[in-house]
């Protein structure tokens, strides 16, 4: 009732303001007559009792404001008023309306963008059901170098079984490229197992058809399969009718029983389809561990109770089979933190704090732009008090008008951040975990409108109060020469420039580590010759190629034709190659050597390959021969390691000779034959781990094989004619992950690049801004003190002088701020150590080049002004107003 | 230095105001003079209160407000207590007294 008629009034308010106002008016005289009338019957003369009935009524127009502020239309009143007020001075002022929404989009923008990153990696919860109760479990043996490893199909029932923090746990297979024919053309997909549980667990339903049921999870259960959403659009053309139709996988039929709804991945694994992973009695054993497995808690348990139980578990289990379970325990990760590797959330978090610090100091340059207009506009504001406007009606006054200005900052702001994002998204790496979640959605814009707001008040509110608390006598006196500056705002403005160039310097020194570590990356050298090799990857389905001798021939004849290509220099076939993924480790002996108890044997990297895949690569011999043709399959089983395995096993004697043994091949031994350089696996960053060497003869033949070709030009131009050459021996096999080796090296110092990208381009905002900070307060200061130095000149100084005096004003301050800076980039880079390869957090070098950079630009940024200053004209000076 | 003072208590404003309107209506001027009459010279309310507080209360809906002719034939707005400001009233004299009785007793303490 009473809010109702609130509204009312507030409305009433707004549409009869002119009558209320002259109501208000009317209302006023009469009192200030009555009281005049009484003074005149106390004796007064007429002429003194008005005056009298006048002051004592006090300041008209402030008890109007107070009264206006009460009505209650006041507040949006007055807020519509100060807006068109503001739009006006804005008008009045293009040139600095247009630097400060500039400065303020760039701020906005690049904190936008930045957010809407870190809102799709980090903060939007994953899309499964609850997914802060869903971890991941490892098996983990920190002795072998195995912090986390994938877990034996054995242990996992016996988890499952015994544990009581669960609701439900699921497993789910390594991914699996796979033929998927029937269609015009045979196709890679890539195929993961999973178990019955697993959809339930993460509670996502089909989007069409149903999930597994545990009786397909079980050998001998029915075949078949359910497919991603992109799969049933790009494959199927969203085919409505797909359900109950078969599908040929690696030659086998299965049946379609169920699309997922767009969006749906298992953690770490790009697979489009899923297979029931049917566990079978022969596949229990305890130490081959190839098994992800999932698991979701309980509603009151947590994941201390979890890690204490599965590690008494793992515990017990070590003790009932120590033959395959001694040294393993259990590591339990919540979800998010399996996606987003702590590397990238470190880059993530790195990357907000510096479009933070851009923020800051796109305010503090608004701040003094603001500062030095409040100056311009003393006089107005001065007339304004004496008009009767309030201390707090003036604030709210300037603050309405930082708000705009931040609002229009915002607009912009999020525009680029919108053209930003999409620009990031094309720059950043495929490895990039959620890549296709990151958009600007509703949170993004409620986030820069948030921002924007806070930025509005926080480079207003100082200016505002500072201007509103102008000294009104001495103002109107001095009329506006500006000798008499105030002390506290030529203070503010030396505060923020301090503040920018600090900022600024941070920034500059982070880019500095961050490009220095990159450059130190390149320069890596990768154990190979990345240049000239195109690579190529094929999996042979197991039904078509069920015996070696089919494999081996098929690589053998493949070998032949791709030889044959016009630029082709050499080729070969490698179960891996570098950076690629899809390392296989195994357990060694040294025969001669005392036997390790089991399951703390040695264990190294191991590839077959063809003899000329060092010579392809260009991975160098270091002792010994390389493998030949010679080391075919009835001749001794040869064996060459990398420097790595040589150093760590065969510190003190030659290895070349060695008889090793492998788990897996114990009816043969190997033969040390040669050492090869060491080739960084992983990615350029990880020094190489000990590695072994086979020909693919003298192993058991692998079905899935890279091709590396070396030619004579552009590789890339080379991959339809090998393309070809598969469909000529076999046209339905497919070729998967067609790259250039260089493509491939690249790649795996993507998320490097991008974090250093960002980072420059943010130092770079940074350091414009600060400039363009510095020049403005210099350019204003050397405004107002025109007078003064046209008195010094008139007095006898020098244009020398002069541009000294001024240079070294400024020059004071940007060393101040180059001087924190360093103090503050020396704490705070520690925090982005872990992205730094083969730098120091503290490298002087960056340091230095650094602060010399940021002093040189803030020199250019006083001498400009500074010239100015002494271009000044002394006569014209003296009478300056 | 001690010296006495008058100023009102914050809030008592109000409840003076629609006192001395409860006694009748009356325009703005007559409402200040009223309640120095009423406290013997000793409550002065100054306009730049006075004002504001008769837009707050009318607000509020304890007052309402009609143009009239004055004693001296001018016109001039007059105010009058609502039924639900003649509530109010009777709530803040009810606290008023609870209150004044109670800082009485901790100055009439020895």
């Amino acid at each position: 009732m009473n809010r109702i008629r609130l509204i009312y009034a507030r409305l009433y308010g707004l549409l009869y303001k002119k009558r209320i106002e002259q109501e208000m008016d009317e209302e006023m005289r009469f009192h200030i007559g009555m009281r005049m009338r009484e003074n005149i019957e106390r004796g007064l003369k007429p002429d003194d009792a008005g005056l009298e009935a006048q002051r004592r009524f006090g300041n008209l127009e402030r008890i109007k404001d107070a009264a206006r502020d009460i009505r209650g239309g006041g507040m949006l009143e007055t807020l519509l008023q100060d807006a068109r007020f503001g739009i006006r001075t804005m008008l009045k002022s293009p040139g600095f309306t247009l630097v400060a929404v500039l400065a303020l989009a760039l701020g906005i923008g690049a904190n936008t963008a930045i957010f809407s990153v870190v809102n799709a990696v980090l903060l939007r919860p994953l899309p499964y059901r609850n997914p802060e109760r869903v971890v991941r479990i490892y098996e983990s043996n920190p002795a072998r170098n195995a912090p986390t490893f994938s877990i034996s199909p054995a242990n996992y029932l016996d988890w499952k079984k015994q544990s009581q923090v669960f609701e439900s746990m699921a497993a789910y297979s390594r991914q699996q490229n796979l033929t998927l024919t029937g269609g015009d053309r045979a196709q890679q997909v890539v195929g993961a197992r999973v178990s019955a549980e697993m959809f339930p667990m993460l509670g996502i339903n089909p989007a069409l058809g149903r999930a597994f049921l545990p009786e397909e999870d079980r050998t001998g259960g029915e075949r078949v399969v359910v497919i991603s959403h992109g799969l049933w659009q790009r494959g199927f053309g969203a085919d409505q009718n797909l359900l109950g139709r078969m599908l040929t996988l690696d030659q086998e039929s299965y049946a379609v029983i169920g699309v997922m709804p767009a969006g749906f991945q298992l953690p770490n694994n790009d697979a489009e389809l899923w297979m029931p992973l049917t566990l079978s009695p022969n596949q229990m054993n305890r130490a081959e561990r190839a098994l992800r497995v999932l698991a979701r808690l309980k509603p009151d348990k947590t994941l201390e109770q979890a890690r204490a139980e599965l590690g008494e578990i793992a515990r017990r289990l070590e003790e009932q089979y120590p033959q395959s379970n001694l040294g393993w325990g259990a590591v339990i990760r919540s979800l998010d933190e399996v996606i987003v590797g702590d590397e990238f959330r470190q880059a993530l978090l790195v990357l907000l704090g510096a479009v933070g610090f851009v923020l800051l100091i796109a305010c503090a340059n608004v701040a003094n732009l603001l500062l030095a207009r409040a100056a311009a506009r003393r006089k107005e504001i001065a007339v304004r008090i004496a008009l009767g406007a309030g201390r707090l009606r003036l604030v709210r006054q300037l603050l309405t008008e930082s708000l705009m200005l931040a609002l229009m900052g915002g607009a912009a702001g999020f525009l680029l951040a919108v053209w930003g994002v999409g620009a990031l998204v094309s720059l950043s790496p495929g490895n990039i975990p959620r890549v296709d979640e990151i958009s600007v959605d509703t949170s993004v814009l409620g986030f820069t409108l948030l921002v924007s707001l806070l930025t509005g008040i926080v480079f207003g509110i100082v200016p505002a109060l500072q201007a509103s608390q102008s000294d009104l006598h001495g103002t109107l006196k001095e009329a506006g020469r500006s000798s008499s500056e105030s002390f506290t705002r030529r203070r503010l403005l030396s505060l923020l420039v301090v503040s920018e160039a600090t900022l600024a310097l941070v920034l500059l020194v982070g880019a500095g580590l961050l490009i220095k570590s990159f450059v130190r990356l390149q320069a890596v050298d990768p154990g190979f010759n990345p240049a000239n090799v195109q690579v190529m990857q094929l999996v042979l389905p197991k039904a078509k190629y069920a015996e070696d001798h089919q494999i081996q021939f098929f690589y053998q004849q493949l070998l032949q034709r791709i030889a044959a290509l016009p630029g082709v220099q050499s080729v070969a076939a490698a179960s891996g190659v570098p950076m690629s993924g899809g390392n296989s480790m195994n357990a060694f002996s040294v025969e001669g050597r005392p036997a390790h108890p089991a399951g703390k044997q040695d264990a190294a990297d191991y590839r077959t390959v063809t003899p000329n895949y060092f010579s392809t690569m260009g991975i160098r011999l270091l002792k010994g021969r390389y493998l030949t043709e010679q080391d075919h399959k009835q001749a001794p089983s040869a064996l060459l390691i990398n420097e790595t395995m040589m150093r760590r096993f065969f510190a003190d004697e030659d290895a070349i000779g060695k008889q090793i043994s492998l788990a897996g091949l114990e009816d043969k031994s190997f033969t040390v034959v040669g050492v090869v350089r060491d080739v960084r696996e992983l990615n350029l960053e990880t020094e190489a781990r000990p590695a072994m060497y086979m020909s693919h003869t003298q192993a058991p033949a692998s079905r899935s094989m890279s091709l590396v070709v070396r030619t004579a030009f552009d590789p890339a131009q080379l991959s339809a004619a090998m393309r070809s050459e598969v469909t000529a021996l076999d046209k339905e096999q497919p070729v998967a992950n067609m790259r250039t080796m260089k493509r491939i090296v690249s790649d795996s110092i993507a998320q490097p690049r991008f974090t250093t990208i960002l980072l420059s381009v943010f130092a770079a905002i940074a350091l414009i801004l600060a400039a363009t900070g510095i020049y403005s307060v210099m350019a204003y200061s050397v405004t107002q003190r025109t007078h003064e130095i046209g008195i010094r000149m008139a007095l006898g100084a020098r244009a020398a002088d002069v541009l000294r005096m001024v240079v070294r004003q400024g020059m004071v301050l940007a060393l101040a701020g180059v001087a924190t800076g360093l103090l503050m980039a020396f704490g705070l880079t520690r925090l982005m150590s872990g992205l730094l390869y083969g730098v120091s957090a503290s490298d002087p070098v960056i340091y230095a080049g650094v602060a010399l950079l940021l002093t040189s630009v803030a020199i250019l940024a006083c001498y400009i002004p500074a010239r100015r200053a002494t271009k000044i004209d002394p006569i014209i000076a003296l009478r300056y107003e | 230095m001690v010296k006495p003072t008058n100023k009102l208590l914050q809030g008592t404003l109000d409840m003076l105001i629609l006192k001395a309107l409860s006694l009748g209506s009356m325009h703005g001027y007559g409402v200040g003079q009223r309640i120095m009459q009423l406290s013997q010279e000793v409550l002065r309310v100054e306009e730049g209160s006075l004002y504001p507080a008769l837009y707050r209360i009318e607000q509020q809906g304890w007052i309402e407000s009609e143009w009239g002719i004055s004693e001296n034939n001018q016109r001039a707005k007059f105010y009058k207590l609502t039924r639900l400001g003649r509530k109010q009233l009777q709530v803040e004299e009810e606290n008023w007294g609870r209150l004044a009785g109670a800082v009485f007793k901790v100055m009439e303490t020895t």
